[in-house]
Order: structure tokens, then sequence, then C-alpha cells
């Protein structure tokens, strides 16, 4: 087997610092937006919802070249660039910026927190404005149609009448399959990454039991914690189950095997952990420390919910849809196997939606979107080059 | 491959018309022909890194092994179903070209005819598996499971119920004419459904 390229094994970028990281891009900043009256499907309407978001790029003349970058479920607004208060880079840094696969020089990027999240965008630790208290367990439950209209909302905000790319991986590739499906005419191209038209039945129960660990920690008392008695413990264990469920067995081996992590005092010598068991450990203490417990119930609920075609027949939903597809998997996720990405394209090109699909032999498991990764940026590089260009060519012959 | 089997492929397929081209490779030819008759084309490649070059062209492409079906496509799909480079390494011929004439009114199939006469000579008078420009790989090496002939192949072709509308053969020196099934080492049919 080839060695992977030098960085793979860094991970993502998400919860962890790598020293002396560049990003072309600089410090970065986000922007917030309040829209007023905000009617979700469950029936409930929002007083206000804030909306947390960042723009990169320039957008061109023609506002043709627009992309909207959507969020995986521990994602935030800061998509790329350093953040201005802790100089950390944006979650897909390695991906968005100058001359990377979303290229800045070229495209207008714009990436939202989700609404029901917890970084800047309303969710359950916003304050309820009868209350003046944290929603908590009053917020109402959200789907990922919830979410896209609220980009929607940005999108319009941004005098943006049509988006050149949807994009996102995981639960982003739900929001960019929702774009597709329920604004067919503002989507040109939609790259749905390692995602499903639904969960199935295991990946419901892994984030069952991230929910249960949260619920289950006595400080949850109902969703009605406070700042300094979170449940920290619960949030984390399911932090810790979630990064399992992203990794494959090759890329733990590959990464920890059977190290031992050396002890931080020798008097400790003998607790020596397994060099995984303290990752695992990192990576929970390190999300507790930027998630909000009841943000991540709603929108794990919001994905064990999500059906793209909301119980219609696939064909009639998707013979509405407009965009042009590029679907990538990844051979080793097993989390979001393969044969989700190809049932969907199965699906689309029943409908007879123009659709390439590519299964990428990456070994990293369901992360593999969110690391260092060659191969997957030249296919994304390449197509969203491909196919602005052809759209430029289509306009300039329909003009000519 | 001989070059002429895709000049007769780029005469034979009419502008505009919806191509699905199997065992598409890099994607070179399909590239060629789209710019050159203007068709809506799609590719299917089993291997992801050549499924990459494909996208580097700007195809439509799927990863997808062939000998799993077309399952992804609905029935009269396209105009013009094409297997090019791939016929003789099929398992099951038969079931791949019932799927493609379920997708695609025409099937363009191109082969390496095994009755070539430098074939019959080396295995008549040396004893040995043929080593042929266009059965370039000793038996150890080679990823054909079929060997066939313009005379097989035509029987191939009434046994499941297809006919032969157009054909070419080649050799290194060009088209062959005079007694395909001797002098021609490389074929290519168009195939239209007998119903």
């Amino acid at each position: 087997m080839k060695d992977p390229p030098a960085g793979i094994l860094q991970g993502d970028l998400q919860d962890q610092k790598i020293a002396g990281y560049h990003s072309p891009l600089g410090v970065t900043r986000t922007q917030s937006v309040t829209f007023r009256g905000v009617q979700v499907q469950s029936g409930f309407t929002f007083d206000q919802v804030d909306v947390a978001y960042q723009t990169l790029g320039t957008l061109s003349p023609r506002r043709d070249n627009a992309i909207l970058v959507c969020q995986a479920l521990s994602g935030t607004a800061h998509v790329a660039g350093l953040h201005p208060d802790t100089g950390r880079p944006g979650w897909w840094d390695f991906h968005v910026g100058p001359g990377k696969a979303i290229d800045t020089d070229k495209f207008f990027v714009v990436c939202s927190n989700v609404l029901g999240g917890c970084d800047g965008t309303t969710g359950p630790l916003s304050p309820c404005p009868e209350t003046g208290k944290p929603y908590g367990m009053d917020f109402p439950p959200l789907t990922v149609r919830d979410m896209v209209e609220v980009q929607a909302k940005l999108i319009e905000h941004l005098g943006l009448s049509q988006l050149f790319t949807v994009i996102g991986g995981s639960m982003g590739g739900m929001q960019a399959l929702s774009w597709a499906v329920h604004f067919p005419e503002r989507v040109r191209v939609c790259v749905p990454i390692a995602t499903c038209v639904s969960h199935n039945a295991m990946q419901i129960a892994f984030n069952e039991i991230g929910r249960r660990a949260i619920m289950t920690d006595p400080n949850w008392n109902g969703g009605n914690y406070t700042p300094d008695r979170r449940p920290n413990h619960g949030l984390a264990v399911a932090r810790m189950v979630g990064h399992v469920t992203y990794l494959s067995e090759y890329a733990m081996a590959r990464k920890f095997g059977r190290a031992l992590q050396p002890p931080v005092n020798a008097a400790d010598a003998e607790e020596a952990l397994f060099a995984v068991e303290s990752y695992l450990h990192h990576q929970g203490e390190s999300f507790v420390s930027r998630f909000d417990p009841n943000s991540y119930l709603c929108l794990t609920k919001a994905l064990d919910q999500f059906d793209l075609f909301e119980g219609k027949p696939p064909e009639e939903v998707l013979r509405r849809v407009k965009a042009r597809f590029l679907v990538i998997s990844f051979a080793s996720d097993w989390l979001y196997p393969p044969a989700q990405s190809r049932e969907l394209v199965r699906l689309l090109k029943r409908a007879r939606v123009a659709a390439t699909y590519i299964n990428l032999e990456t070994l990293y498991g369901h992360d593999s979107f969110l690391i260092q990764n060659p191969e997957f940026a030249k296919v994304l590089g390449h197509y969203l080059e491909n196919e602005y260009g052809s759209g430029h060519r289509k306009d300039a012959a329909a003009a000519a | 491959m001989h070059p002429g089997i895709y000049q007769c492929v780029m005469e034979w397929v009419p502008e505009g018309a919806r191509v699905l081209d199997l065992g598409t490779g890099d994607g070179a030819f399909l590239e060629r022909l789209v710019g050159a008759r203007h068709i809506v084309a799609e590719g299917v490649e089993k291997n992801p890194e050549l499924v990459a070059r494909c996208i580097e062209r700007g195809l439509v492409v799927h990863q997808g092994n062939i000998m799993e079906g077309l399952d992804q496509y609905g029935d009269q799909t396209f105009d013009y179903v094409t297997l090019l480079g791939t016929f003789q390494e099929l398992i099951s011929p038969v079931e791949i070209v019932r799927e493609a004439f379920r997708v695609g009114r025409r099937v363009i199939i191109a082969y390496s005819n095994f009755a070539h006469f430098r074939v019959r000579l080396q295995i008549m008078l040396r004893g040995r598996t043929p080593v042929t420009p266009s059965l370039p790989q000793p038996w150890y090496r080679t990823t054909n499971l079929h060997f066939l002939s313009t005379l097989d192949f035509r029987e191939f072709c009434r046994t499941i119920g297809v006919s032969e509308t157009r054909h070419a053969c080649f050799n290194s020196r060009g088209a062959v004419v005079f007694l395909p099934n001797l002098f021609a080492e490389e074929v290519v049919a168009l195939l239209e459904s007998a119903r």
C-alpha cells in the first residue's frame, strides 16, 4: 500500500491545533444578519433568527460565481481563514482558499452556521424572547429543510438570485440535496459528499447513543442546565462515539496503533493511556468547550428525521431538479457507506439528472472530506472549474 | 485500438445523440466524440483514477462496474451505447448486451478477431497461444476472457436477437473488405434490436 501523503494523518481542523498552520486567507471574520418572523416546518414561528455567516472571495459582475458551503454537524460559519480571536483555521481551510479546490480567487464563497447551531446562529442556547433565558428544550424540533430555508433568506439578503454551486459533506450534503430539490431554479450545481437521502438504522443508532449520553448526564436537568453545570461528560462521550464513527480502522491503526501516550508526570506512569484513548478524551474536551449539548440533540434529531423525498416517490421529487450533480463518496466510509451515495446517484439518473459519481479510495473514513486529501481536492477543483467554464460557454452561445 | 474504429464511431453517431460509453477509460475518446458531434455523453468506468481523469476533462462519468449491470439508468435513456475496449473482458457478454439494449436504442461494439490468419498460423504451426498486435499479451497476462471471430460474433448477434446493421474491419494496413474473417484484426459493429 502507498504511503499516505504528508499531513493526511493530521486529521481535520476542528478540534486540534496544528503547529505553524498557515492559511493564505489570513484572518477572516464572521458577520451576522437578523431575520424576523421565521416559521419552521413544525409550525413554530421565531420572532427573530440571527444567522452568523462568512463570505470569502469576490462576487463576479454577473453574480454567477457564488458557492454556498453547507456545514456538517460540528461545523461553524467560520469555514476558512484564521479566526480573529483564537487564530485557528476554519473547518474547511484545507479545501477553501486561493488556488484551493474551492478557489476564492474565482468564486464567492458563503458559509453560515445552521439554524439550531451554537456558533452565532439562533439555536437552543439563544435567549427566548419571552423569558430572556435560553430556549433549551423549548426550542422547536428542526428539519434540514428548515436550515436550508434560513440559508435561502441569507442568500436573498446577499442579493443573489442563483447559486453556482451548493456543496457540503455529511449533514452539509443533506442541505445541498435539499437546496437542489426545494430551490431548483436557484442551484446550477450540487455537490453532495459522503451523505444520503435518509439515515439508516445504524446511523440513527449511533446518534441515539450520543443523545442518551447527554440526557442521562445528571447536569442535563431536562435541558435546563446552567453555564457552570452543563452536561459536559455526556456531550464529551457523544463526541467520542461520533469521532470513532468518522474514522476508519485503517486510520486509527495508522495514527495510533497500540502506542501509549507518555504520562504528563512520572507518578501517573501506571495509568498510561493508549494514544487513541488520549486522543478521544481530547476530542471530547475540545468539543465540549465549543458546542452546546441541546444543540447537539436538536441537530442529530434533524439528521435522523431527514428524508429528502418527504415520503413522496423519489422520481416525482427529483424530476423538478435542474442542477447538475457531482456525488462523492469514500470507499472507507462505514458511517455513510458508498452504497448510500450509489442509491442517490441511481435515483438521480433514473430521474434523468446529469450526475457524475466518484467513490474515492481515501482510507480515512467519513472524515475523508475534512482532511488534507489531494485526490478529493483535485476532483472537486476540476469539476467546479469545468462546470463554471461550460456555463460561461453556454451563456456566450445563447447570446450569440 | 485501431484508429479506424474511432473514426467509424464518429461517423455513425449523429449530431446531438445521447451516448453512454461503457468502459470509458480516461475519457480521451469520449471527449473527442463530444467535441466533434456535440453529443450528450456519459461514461462508465470502474477505476477511480480514470474516473478522476474523465472529470478533469469535464465529462459526465459514473464510477461503476458494468458487470454489475446498468441499474442506475432507466429504459431507453440513450440513443447509442458503446462498448469499445472491453467486450472480450466481460464475464457475461449476453447480459451486458441485453442491458445495453434496455438503456439504449443502438449498441456499438468493438472486438478483436481471433480468426485472423496470423493467429491461425501461430496455433497451427508453432502450437502456441497467439500473441499478435491486436492480442498483444501472453495468456497469463491477458485481460481477455473470450476469444471470438467475426463469424462467431454474427452468430452471437443472431442468438440474442439483434442485427448487425453496419460493421467495419481493420488490420495494421487499414480497412479490410476481402475475407474479413481471415484478414481483419479488429472489428467494430453497429447493432440494432431486431424487435
